[in-house]
């Protein structure tokens, strides 16, 4: 019974001539978007691997110097673009491209690619999770808005409940007519998804992640069926198609364009980020803190004395010059750790409330989660910038232990391309896909716990729904 | 006749919910929108004065250390004589180069939570001093925020519509029509009645609103040009909604029932404001591709590496990073660092300029694109426009980049002569400060102005289309 009212809804929703409209509106913006989500990734992937080639090249090159100069020289790190972006670019565009890696500090990301677009970019940018998000729960909306209140104006509700067809069996059907509509509308854009993914990996699909894939995908279908059991659950529940679609339309626009903004007050509101001024001024007062850094580095000194068993640092075997540079690094090292740390954790706690901002919109869920699956959220940019960091930290390590192995009183010293070959090439792993759905716990539980109350709604509902 | 329809519609739409829902809604939001924007109005001027606080106490320590070495045998490194031109002009005595927001900003966050509002301008290159950026949670800058123009630009027109879907489709559907035209009235004063009450009640609320809320949270209506940019403020959204209410008589003249009245309208709204905009983007940045900046870091890079090329500059930034192992007169030999690195930073300027123009053309490309697309969007004409009145837009951000370049030029103009001088500063009066000039606000409103005619033309067109077809509007 279930399959004939489904095969019943789909028919009629393709004789429709409005349905396709919208039907063709959606797929031709959802393959729109992919081609070009494709083709700006593969062309900033390009960019990315070739500076990230050249940078390593410069940092090989070097002509003889002393090793704390090539420290100051530094190489760049670029963060390497992940291949859902294509689907999700998430945070890309707001989150600087480069840092350069230096001698004493640790630096930001620098340029935004944002800052390079027009205003428009601000009205969201038309990728697959903009559609995914944003135009197919209309799409979902104005398929099911006057599902049952349609019937029931029509005077066929009366009809078919007559016949004996249960109303659970006949919103299970409706149910399932909208998702094999959307089904059949979205699968050329998930067949050319696929392709692309399977394209752009090297070495083929396999090797592109494929958990991340699917999951992303599961993501969106509960988001899916979530929206298709609130519109069928509404137009049990109402009088008319118009309330129906008021109310829906309203969920809509508050659920994909004021929750995101609200919530970003609310974050910014509960957890204030200091401007970039104070920042530096309270990291400036601990790095220029001469007394933490004095008592540091008498406790070095007299572990090195002690350990070469000689009592002033002339008499050492090494240059101490690279011993009390280190030792200025792991100063810096904890003041960066402890402020970074705290204005990313800051973050971290504003990206919470996002989460937590589901239990009314569930679209900020999914927002979440297709960020946190195509590798453009916030957590993995973090998880990049301490992977570049400590990557710094080795260098600096290198370059000053070779000072400390190699520096001759009283001359100059200068290192050769062995030292600089000596430091491997920034070599970054992406997070596995179980430490990101540990990031989002929070968003998971609020999707399944929608789906659920959402699918409970609709039966409820239809259970109760009245002829007339 | 008129006023007899107006003092009927008046009693007819304040007996119905919807008037008062639509009436809360609209000034919850706009009291939200505006106290909002003037949070972060707030906080920009509280980090402008900390920057200033920061320049004046590194100035007030540079006057002290000079006033120091006056003693007779004091001594100092020449890396941080608060005397040397270079120090002062590079590391020691930077000053900022604000852009202070504009006496209408609460209304419109615009762009201004992502371009910078403030550099540090010293001798270095362009590219290092224009690089700063303020701390933001990339997933605010993503949703974006809460906002007047936001409630303007979206909200405003779904108000308008939920007031105006079903003026004639509802009298129809309850049999008032016919009897209402049965007196002698046309249906075209009728409609005129109508839609004049509801455009007065609603670009009345918005009006009330806003200044009301503007006020509250105490922007400076006597700045110079507030109180014309407010003026264009109000007639820019008089015309926005203009544009709304034609479209409303348009599609009410089709004579449709209710529900595909509502559904005609919503999709106009959702294809103009929601769709347009994003699509429009997608064509700009596919047709002119941005390139990622990290070429221009490589760029610079190699321009760097090139210009450092040989045996005295790298001497020099050894020294530079080692003024410990400097041996002879390190004083002679920093003084030669110090030309050369004017000649190196002017060297990397000259070879990266080219690659910088690639990007700022290719956005130019985009924006010409978006500029002649705009015409069809009237989400996207009305965010330029109140950015424009706001001071949040990307015209008067690139012309404050303008004068941060003419101020960097300044400053070099002032140091660079003193370095090859190897003069010394001990007046700290005479360096250089940023003082920015608001663009005037004629510039301002001639950009408005084309906003303004795209906004009113296709209202005027589309109501006039509407009205026309009213004639053979079918009664029964």
């Amino acid at each position: 019974m279930i399959s004939r009212i489904a095969r019943k809804e789909l028919t009629e929703m393709f004789r429709d001539g409005r349905f396709r409209l919208l039907a063709g509106m959606v797929l031709a913006i959802s393959l729109l978007s992919l081609a070009a989500g494709w083709k700006n990734y593969s062309a900033l992937s390009q960019q990315h691997a070739t500076a990230q080639v050249a940078t390593r090249s410069q940092w090989l090159a070097q002509d003889k110097k002393n090793p704390h100069s090539a420290a100051h020289y530094g190489v760049y790190a670029f963060k390497p673009k992940s291949q859902l972006a294509m689907v999700d670019t998430g945070v890309d565009p707001y989150v600087g491209v480069a840092v350069w890696l230096e001698a004493h500090k640790q630096n930001d990301f620098k340029f935004r690619p944002a800052q390079d677009r027009t205003a428009v970019q601000r009205f969201g940018e038309m990728t697959g999770a903009e559609v995914l998000q944003v135009f197919l729960p209309l799409f979902i909306v104005l398929m099911t808005f006057s599902a049952f209140t349609g019937e029931r104006e029509q005077g066929t509700l009366r009809q078919v409940l007559s016949l004996g067809v249960s109303r659970r069996d006949l919103a299970l059907g409706k149910a399932l007519g909208v998702t094999a509509a959307l089904g059949l509308v979205l699968l050329p854009a998930t067949v050319f998804a696929v392709l692309a993914l399977a394209w752009s990996a090297e070495g083929g699909l396999v090797s592109s992640d494929p958990a991340r894939a699917v999951l992303l995908a599961l993501v969106y279908l509960a988001y899916f069926a979530l929206l298709i059991a609130l519109s069928l659950a509404v137009s049990a529940r109402v009088r008319s198609s118009r309330v129906a679609l008021v109310a829906l339309l309203t969920f809509w626009f508050a659920n994909s364009l004021v929750a995101g903004r609200a919530a970003s007050d609310l974050a910014g509101w509960l957890y204030p980020t200091p401007s970039a001024i104070e920042f530096q001024k309270a990291m400036d007062a601990d790095l220029n803190n001469e007394n933490d850094m004095k008592i540091r580095l008498d406790k070095r000194r007299a572990e090195v004395l002690k350990q070469y068993q000689v009592d002033n640092v002339d008499a050492l075997p090494i240059a101490f010059s690279g011993v009390s540079m280190q030792e200025g690094e792991e100063h810096g090292n904890e003041v960066f750790d402890k402020h970074y740390g705290q204005l990313f954790d800051r973050y971290e706690q504003q990206n919470r409330v996002y989460q937590i901002g589901g239990v009314l919109a569930p679209m900020l869920s999914v927002r979440a989660l297709s960020m946190g699956l195509s590798g453009t959220d916030f957590a993995q940019h973090r998880h990049f910038a301490v992977a570049a960091e400590d990557y710094r930290r080795g260098i600096q390590r290198s370059m000053n232990g070779d000072i400390a192995a190699n520096q001759k009183k009283g001359q100059v010293y200068l290192a050769d391309q062995s030292l600089w070959a000596s430091v491997p090439d920034l070599d970054y792993a992406a997070p596995s896909t179980s430490w990101v759905l540990g990031n989002y716990l929070a968003s998971l539980l609020v999707l399944a716990l929608w789906t659920c109350a959402a699918m409970g709604f609709m039966v409820r509902s239809a259970s109760t729904l009245r002829a007339d | 006749m008129l006023r007899r329809i107006v003092q009927h519609e008046w009693k007819a739409l304040t007996a119905d919910a919807t008037l008062w829902v639509v009436a809360a809604v609209f000034g919850v939001a706009i009291g939200y929108g505006v106290w909002n924007g003037s949070r972060w109005v707030a906080f920009q001027h509280d980090t402008m004065a900390s920057a200033r606080a920061e320049e004046l106490t590194r100035y007030d320590s540079l006057t002290t250390q000079v006033a120091a070495l006056q003693q007779p045998d004091a001594k100092v490194s020449p890396f941080a004589d608060p005397r040397s031109p270079s120090n002062v002009g590079g590391r020691l005595g930077p000053r900022y180069a604000m852009l202070p927001p504009g006496p209408l900003a609460p209304l419109a966050i615009g762009q201004s939570d992502l371009l910078p509002y403030y550099f540090k301008v010293s001798t270095d290159a362009r590219e290092n001093i224009v690089a700063a950026t303020e701390i933001e949670n990339p997933n605010r800058l993503l949703a974006g925020r809460f906002d007047l123009a936001f409630v303007i630009i979206f909200l405003y027109p779904l108000l308008i519509l939920a007031l105006t879907y079903n003026m004639l489709s509802s009298e129809q559907e309850q049999g008032t029509l016919v009897l209402a035209l049965s007196q002698p009235v046309s249906l075209g004063t009728l409609v005129s009645g109508k839609v004049l009450l509801r455009a007065l009640i609603l670009v009345g609320l918005v009006v009330a609103f806003s200044v009301a809320a503007l006020i509250v949270s105490g922007a400076d209506l006597g700045a110079p040009g507030a109180v014309t940019r407010l003026a264009l403020w109000l007639t820019v959204v008089a015309a926005y909604g203009a544009f709304w209410f034609g479209l409303a008589v348009a599609v009410a003249s089709l004579g449709r029932n209710s529900t595909t009245n509502a559904t005609l309208l919503a999709s106009g709204w959702l294809v103009l404001i929601v769709m347009t905009p994003s699509l429009f983007n997608m064509a700009a940045t596919s047709l002119y591709p941005v390139p990622s900046r990290v070429e221009m870091v490589q760029a610079m890079r190699e321009a760097q590496d090139e210009a450092n090329k040989g045996g005295s500059q790298a001497l020099a930034r050894f020294y530079e990073d080692h003024p410990e192992l400097a041996t002879g007169d390190p004083a002679q030999a920093m003084n030669d660092f110090n030309v050369v690195r004017v000649a190196v930073n002017d060297d990397v300027e000259r070879r990266v300029r080219p690659v910088v123009s690639r990007y700022e053309e290719q956005v130019a490309k985009q924006q010409r694109a978006i500029d002649s697309l705009r015409f069809l969007s009237p989400a996207i004409l009305m965010q330029a426009a109140l950015n424009d009145i706001a001071g949040t837009g990307t015209d008067r951000h690139r012309d404050y980049l303008a004068q941060v370049d003419t101020f960097h030029g300044a400053w070099r103009d002032y140091f660079v002569p003193k370095i090859f001088a190897k003069a010394q500063i001990t007046d700290f009066d005479q360096v250089p400060r940023f003082s920015y000039s608001e663009e005037p606000t004629a510039v301002v409103s001639q950009r408005v102005g084309v906003a303004l005619l795209g906004l009113l033309l296709p209202a005027a067109v589309i109501g006039m289309l509407g009205w026309r077809r009213l004639r053979r509007f079918a009664v029964v």
